[in-house]
């Protein structure tokens, strides 16, 4: 499929800084549900698997709800967008793709992941474009559940044994810079913030770091220091996992995509 | 049966407020936070819900199976039956008076 079907010309400069955004908000969505999926039948015990699988549905369906207002815009409609798209032309940050790693990776990535995701939904519940806000109202009560969730096993986990603090440090200092590069600038910051769509990224990034240093604090961990954010996610340059994951996630798509289901 | 995995709580859920909790299962959990946490999503994201209550199974207090005769009615204790009250009688009027 051509490059140029994903990223159709759109009439204004902000329409086409509103698709980026969208783009951007779906890839992450549709990535870190596939990616927490990956502990369905796997989870530490049974409740705690329908939990995390539950909540991997509800990334990919706020993925669908962002897929479908690009598709308005004109862009694919939703199984292409998601299916036939090549790593390179997703926009996620590598937060979202690195593998699941142990029980505490993927607890303290949802954690760092909610926290950004609620701090940016509220900012978009006023967003002037009105789709995308009424679509933030929408997904911010689910996003409830996901920060306690997230908050209350970073809580016993932090603070239950030596091995179990040990644990979640250690992947909070592996997705500490990857999760300050979900707030990659891009080039559509500006004409977002100046069309009051989404405030700059930087500005969501402060606002995300006061909550959630806090909330580690509280949990005995400590947010690592001086470390610089990694990039490159929203312009297309990925960690090879995410080649592996799209390539775990496309493949029955492929075999027939014309197939009904 | 020892159960080898974390306490259990006993689930209960409100489907709108006024109405009684009723009783639809457990969880296991290390404290009641986590229980609440885990109970929301396997008992709280098919039906409606207002809230819910998480009890560890040992703070209840039950009679035992062997003691179900304690409720048997071995004579007529009809008339602690609401019979005689007007709505009844009109009830009985309409309806199959079996069911009442």
């Amino acid at each position: 499929m051509s490059r140029a079907l994903f990223q159709p010309k759109l009439a204004d400069d902000w329409q086409t800084a509103v698709a980026d955004l969208l783009v951007r908000l779906a890839d992450d969505e549709l990535v870190i549900g596939h990616r927490n999926s990956e502990w369905t039948g796997l989870a530490p015990i049974l409740e705690a698997d329908i939990a995390f699988s539950s909540m991997a549905q509800d990334e990919i369906g706020h993925a669908l709800a962002y897929y479908r207002l690009l598709h308005e815009l004109g862009y694919p409609d939703p199984d292409t967008m998601a299916f036939l798209r090549e790593p390179q032309d997703f926009r996620c940050a590598s937060l979202v793709s690195i593998p699941k790693g142990d029980w505490s990776v993927s607890i303290v990535r949802q954690f760092l992941y909610d926290t950004a995701e609620t701090v940016r939904l509220e900012a978009l519940c006023d967003s002037a474009y009105e789709p995308l806000a009424s679509l933030a109202r929408k997904l911010r009560t689910e996003e409830k559940y996901h920060l306690l969730h997230g908050k209350t096993w970073l809580h016993r986990l932090g603070d239950a044994t030596d091995e179990s603090h040990r644990r979640v440090q250690t992947a909070l200092d592996l997705l500490w810079p990857h999760a300050l590069g979900l707030f990659e600038p891009t080039r559509w910051d500006r004409t977002l913030a100046n069309e009051r769509i989404q405030p700059s990224e930087p500005t969501l990034a402060q606002e995300w770091r006061a909550r959630v240093e806090p909330l580690l604090t509280d949990a005995s961990l400590v947010a690592p220091e001086g470390v610089e954010p990694l990039f490159g996610g929203r312009v297309g340059r990925h960690p090879p996992s995410l080649a592996e994951l799209i390539a775990a996630m496309q493949k029955v798509f492929r075999l027939d995509p014309g197939a009904q289901w | 049966m020892t159960d080898t995995q974390w306490r259990v709580y006993e689930v209960f859920h409100q489907q709108a407020r006024g109405e009684p909790h009723v009783h639809v299962g457990s969880v296991h959990a290390p404290d009641p936070e986590t229980a609440l946490l885990m109970a929301k999503e396997q008992f709280g994201r098919r039906q409606a819900c207002v809230n819910m209550w998480v009890v560890p199974q040992e703070a209840i207090s039950a009679t035992s199976y062997e003691d179900a005769d304690l409720f048997q009615h071995t004579t007529d204790k009809s008339y602690r039956e609401p019979f005689g009250y007007e709505t009844t009688k009109r009830a009985r009027a309409i309806g199959d008076p079996q069911e009442l």
